[in-house]
């Protein structure tokens, strides 16, 4: 709802350049409706956090333990891929925090010019191979992947996890023991390019994909019965530094800085590292 | 004009020009924003020339199993009086209110590998998820009932008598439904047919869900436009528009064509003087 109100906002100033003094005022009058309209459906507005679908498990404690704190704080999470949320900000979403699974979709929300301060890398993270426990790609090394006719799910390219996902490839291909083609043989049974990690272990999880590449954390504890990791190794894997910060147009600054706070406190490292993250180094 | 009345065109006036607002700022803002020389630039490259190709030919495709598995149903519901009838109707109209992701998430786990009806489907080699198949699997869900609503009114609005008249000639039943009554009934057939192809057309959530997002496969023109969003918003604006225009075109020749006499024309003849 929010989301959908700031697009017409932006889309009726573009309007309003082309428009003469007449045309304006009506766009504001418009505006102006748009936004009792709106606010008349959004619930009370409290703390509210942009994060990466790979936080989603860990961020989620950490907001139940900042609602213990203060039971009067209201927090809401809004988890998606990094792009989404970075696209979302850029177009004016309300939110307080944002944190991103890469520095690329966190510079771009810098480049706008939309950060509070600078952005602080709060923990890190590795991708691991999953297969479904029944395994119907029968893949059991690392090499199996490049297989044809194997289902394969990624993130997008332009999700982080997609990102990453893609450079591992590119790191097995120079192994001994590896084609040298591997990346592209792996890339051409690709048969959906997700818009989050999160929906890429779904499709694991639920037999569909034959293989998937995901983070580490997203292995939890709900699907970890449901699909086999086959680990990557250290030196092949690419490890995601998150950044988070606290935004430009924040309206509770304050529970903000306080949530950031928690994150990188020991107990909110503790929180992260339990969900499978790894410390911020 | 009484104070009274005033304050109530006045009233009428807010209303209208706030719901024109709602329903066509959004379709201006699209328009303006690109010109028409970069609209077709952005539709002349690969990636939206791939979902062009790929929506059309789902689209066309799901709306052909949507009429051929739909004309009978329509037919019995629009003939027939049988029990749990108007369970089979809600049924039949539940995918419009249904959430499409919704929908998506049911379809993968009836036509999923290991979905409810996975393993029969294994058996006759075919496989959905992730497939052009699953993306009209899909969009036949959702078109489904745009289509069924408006052959069953067309269907039910054939004046019996001509039937009558046909079997006293000795026509056959076969006879009798395809040269009376489809013929009468054609152009509200016909206008379920376009709409559900643009509903077809439209579809998003069921087929990422359901089907996936892989270019020239599954990435259908909703969906292109989704991943474009995020890297790069003229070229989502671009294959915006030619929705927004082919959807806009079937709603427009609806309503201006003589043969349809409009959707709601067809409304009208749901309750027939029996």
């Amino acid at each position: 709802m929010v989301v959908a109100n700031t697009l017409i906002a932006r889309d009726i100033m573009s309007i309003n350049i082309r428009g003469g003094a007449s045309v304006k005022r009506w766009v504001w009058r418009t505006q102006f409706l748009f936004a009792v309209v709106i606010t008349g459906c959004t619930s009370r507005p409290g703390l509210v956090v942009f994060a990466a679908a790979s936080l989603t498990d860990a961020f989620n404690e950490l907001g139940d333990s900042l609602r213990r704190r203060d039971p009067d704080l209201r927090i809401q999470f809004n988890f998606a891929g990094s792009p989404t949320l970075a696209f979302q900000i850029e177009q004016g979403a309300m939110a307080d925090v944002f944190a991103s699974a890469d520095e690329r979709w966190m510079s771009a929300v810098q480049d706008s010019g939309y950060l509070a301060g600078t952005p602080t890398t709060f923990v890190t993270n590795r991708l691991v191979v999953i297969v479904p426990r029944s395994n119907p790609g029968q893949i059991e090394r690392l090499e199996d992947l490049a297989r044809h006719g194997t289902r394969i799910v990624l993130a997008a390219d332009r999700v982080p996890a997609g990102r990453y996902a893609r450079q591992v490839l590119l790191n097995l291909s120079q192994r001994s023991g590896f084609e040298s083609n591997f990346a592209q043989r792996v890339l051409a049974d690709v048969v959906s390019n997700e818009s989050n990690v999160r929906s890429v272990a779904t499709k694991v999880q639920l037999g569909e994909a034959d293989a998937g590449i995901v983070y580490v954390s997203d292995v939890t504890p709900a699907i970890a019965a449901r699909v086999r990791r086959i680990d990557i190794p250290d030196a092949d894997n690419v490890i995601a530094h998150y950044p988070l910060a606290l935004l430009r147009r924040a309206r509770h600054p304050d529970a903000g800085r306080s949530f950031i706070g928690l994150v990188l406190s020991p107990e909110g490292q503790r929180v992260l590292t339990r969900n499978g993250f790894l410390p911020r180094e | 004009m009484t104070l009274r009345a005033v304050g109530l065109r006045i009233l009428m006036s807010v209303a209208v020009a706030g719901l024109l607002c709602l329903l066509t700022l959004p379709l201006m803002a699209l328009v303006v924003r690109l010109s028409p020389a970069a609209v077709w630039h952005r539709l002349g490259q690969p990636g939206a020339l791939a979902a062009l190709r790929l929506s059309l030919v789902t689209s066309a495709a799901a709306t052909l199993a949507v009429v051929l598995l739909g004309l009978p149903v329509a037919y019995l519901l629009a003939t027939r009086d049988f029990p749990g009838k108007r369970l089979v109707q809600a049924i039949v109209e539940l995918p419009i209110v249904l959430p499409p992701t919704v929908a998506g998430v049911g379809l993968l786990l009836a036509f999923g590998r290991t979905g409810l009806a996975g393993g029969a489907l294994h058996a006759v080699g075919i496989t959905l998820p992730f497939t052009t198949l699953a993306v009209i699997v899909a969009q036949s869900f959702v078109a489904t009932p745009f289509f069924i609503s408006a052959g069953l009114a067309g269907l039910a609005s054939v004046e019996p008598r001509y039937l009558e008249v046909a079997a006293t000639l000795r026509a056959g039943p076969a006879y009798r439904f395809f040269r009376v009554m489809l013929p009468l009934a054609l152009p509200s057939i016909l206008a379920g047919a376009a709409m559900s192809w643009a509903r077809a057309l439209g579809e998003f959530g069921a087929t990422i869900t359901f089907a996936g997002s892989l270019a020239g496969r599954t990435e259908t023109m909703p969906l292109a436009v989704y991943d474009a969003l995020e890297t790069d918003i003229d070229s989502a604006v671009a294959l915006s528009i030619v929705l927004l225009v082919l959807s806009f075109g079937v709603l427009v020749c609806l309503r201006y064509a003589p043969w349809a006499a409009g959707i709601g024309g067809s409304r009208r003849a749901q309750r027939p003087g029996r």
